[in-house]
Order: structure tokens, then sequence, then C-alpha cells
């Protein structure tokens, strides 16, 4: 009720204009960063870490199942019985090891990749905005 | 009988209209029913809510909103403001199995993102898709993705191959992830459902953990879609923005 009685208080003069100017600012204040405080959805948090927990298990199976099968495969093909395989065994571990500590550590699916850039001040790790860097 | 109670049987995949081209079989089977409902539910839900774009926005206008925002939001801070060409991809993956899965909850309904063929071919579509972007937008220096800078000459001859398999593993995780967790969630429920089938009155005990599964898997499946759609949005980050 305040609003709509200061809403009538003020003059009429172009009220399309000003809303024109209010949606611009929107749009410029949502490109420079959404505001964490106005974003729904409970709890982010529990979300992402069930996101994140889901992801490692398989993250780390599949990586030794599908390289021991790889290099089954190879070995079938090649004729090098157990050589192939064992070596791709210890690979997969190590290519899933990477990509769980990459999980965790927070560098996304990000693979052969350094962290990314430090973020600004304040910004939230999730809340990357890429726009400003360089890239 | 005994097959009505398999918990596995519910993933068999039954050919409804046999159909086809030479030696190719295009069969109209009950998945691809399934799939051609979630298409038609999404596309009714997004195109009769989004009708008359009221102020003021009706229920299913606001689902449809509300899921439009919701995916521009994770593309926008996963991906960045040059990650918003790829939103349609994004949205249409993430709308689809959330409605797969979800739909598949339904009793009697196949779900189809617990065929391994389905959530493979989506993850294959993302892993080549982000691929050939990333050497769009790179080049050849997209293969400075699997030697790191600043690592000794020696120590690449082991890390190459492990980043290689780390990147080539991509599609195998993002489908195996979505395939089994559907496959064990319904699994469950139907090892359950086949215990209230043999033990008439006491029906009761294994249908009251049948409701409290359900009630997870509600989860496991929103869950599910989220990080199917999360993970094609960092994978496409890492192709875009290569430092």
């Amino acid at each position: 009720m305040a609003a709509l009685a200061a809403m009538s208080e003020e003059p009429p003069s172009d009220p399309l204009a000003r809303l024109g100017e209010r949606i611009d600012e929107a749009q410029a204040n949502a490109r420079v960063g959404r505001n964490p405080a106005q974003k729904s959805g409970g709890t982010p948090g529990l979300q992402q870490g069930l996101a994140l927990g889901l992801r490692i298990g398989v993250e780390l199976v599949t990586a030794v199942v599908v390289s021991v099968a790889v290099g089954w495969a190879i070995d079938r093909w090649l004729g090098t019985r157990p050589w192939v395989m064992l070596v791709m065994f210890f690979l997969g571990i190590a290519a899933g090891m990477l990509n769980v500590y990459r999980a965790v550590t927070g560098t996304g699916g990000a693979v052969g990749f350094r962290r990314p850039p430090p973020q600004h001040a304040g910004a939230p790790p999730q809340k990357r905005n890429w726009d400003d860097e360089e890239c | 009988m005994t097959i009505a109670l398999h918990p596995l049987a519910q993933f068999t995949v039954e050919t409804i209209l046999p159909l086809r081209i030479g030696r190719l079989n295009i069969s109209f089977t009950n998945a691809a029913l399934m799939m051609a409902i979630v298409v038609c539910l999404i596309t009714g839900i997004i195109v009769y809510g989004t009708r008359r774009a009221a102020l003021v926005p009706g229920r299913l206008q606001s689902l449809a909103e509300m899921s439009y925002e919701f995916v521009a939001d994770m593309v926008e801070s996963n991906v960045g403001h040059e990650g918003m060409p790829y939103f349609p991809f994004i949205f249409t993956l993430f709308t689809f199995i959330l409605f797969a899965n979800l739909l598949g909850l339904i009793p009697w309904a196949f779900s189809v993102t617990g065929q391994i063929v389905v959530t493979f071919a989506m993850a294959a579509v993302v892993f080549i898709g982000v691929t050939i972007i990333g050497f769009i937008r790179h080049g050849l220096h997209f293969l400075r993705f699997f030697a790191p800078e600043g690592v000794p000459k020696l120590l690449l001859v082991i890390l190459v191959p492990i980043e290689v398999i780390s990147y080539f593993i991509r599609p195998f995780t993002l489908s195996i992830r979505l395939f089994a967790n559907m496959l064990a969630g319904h699994t469950m429920l139907g090892i359950f459902a086949g215990f209230a089938a043999l033990i008439g009155v006491f029906a009761i005990f294994p249908i009251a953990i049948d409701v409290v599964l359900l009630a997870l898997e509600l989860l496991v499946a929103v869950l599910q879609a989220y990080v199917f759609a999360i993970l094609s949005c960092l994978y496409l980050n890492d192709a875009i923005h290569m430092h």
C-alpha cells in the first residue's frame, strides 16, 4: 500500500521511460554478478553438497573399470596378454583419483587444467564471474 | 507370474510397433513411447504455460519461468555469459532428464533413463560437442589440455596418459552415474514390491518401505538431472575458458 501511495504521489511524467531505466539498471546488476541473497532455492549448500557426493563414487569406479576394459581390448588386439591391462589399471586408478581430487578441490570437471584464477574478493567460489576476466 | 515379480522385468524393452528399414530395426518400443511422452509433456507445459505471458504468472507459467531461470542461472554461474549460446541445449538436456526420471517413477511407467543406451547417447553428444567446441575455439592449442604447464618433461610421460584417460572417461562417468542411480532405485522399489505381492497381510511393511524409498527416489531423480546438467556446464566451461 505504501508503495502504491508513493507511486501515485509522484508526478506522472513518462512512467514508461522510468520503467525502461529500471529494466536497464536491473539488467546491469544481473550482469555484474547476481546477488546470492536474492537467490531462491532454500539450501543451495545442501543441494551442491549432495550433487558433489553423488559424483565422487562413480568417478573413481568408472575410471578404473573403463580403463581396465580398454586395456583388455588392446591386449586382445595386440596379443600382449596381461601387460597393457596392468598398465591401464594403474593409470585408471590415477585418473580416477585425479578426477575426484579435482571435483573436491573445486576445479570442477577440469582436466589438465590449472586452478581457476583467484576470485574477486568476497565472491563465493561457486559464483564465478568470467565476464570481467580476460580469457 | 514369476516373470512379473522379477525386479528387473521393468527394464525390458518391448516392441509395440515393429518397423524395419532393410536390416535396421527401428521398431517403436515402450522406451520410444515414453520418450515421446516426455518430449510432448515438456513442450506442452512450456508452450501452454507461456501462451499468455501474464505479468503475474499463473501456475504453469511460473513453472516454465522457474525452470528457465534455474537453468539460465546455472549456465551463467558455471560457464559465464559466453555459455549462453549453449543454454537451449543444456535446458533441453535438463528438462528431458528431469521429466524422464520423474515420469519413470509412476508405477507401470517405463524408466527411460534406466537404459544405458539412452544415457550414454546423451553423454556422448555432450562429450563430442564439447570437444568440437574446444577445438573450434582454441584450435590445436586445445591439446595443451593434456599437458599442464610447468610440469617436468619426465613426469609428462606419466601425466599425459593419465590426463587423456581422465578426459575420455567423462562420457562414461556421466552416463553411468545417471543410469546406475536409476537402475538401482527402480530395482530396489521392484524388490520390495515383489515381497509385498508374496506375503499377504504383512505386505504393509514392504509397501511402507516402498513409500519411503519413493521419496528418496524423487530426490535422486531431481538431483541426477541437476548433476548431469551441471557437469555438462562444467565441461563446456573447460572447453570455452581454457587458460
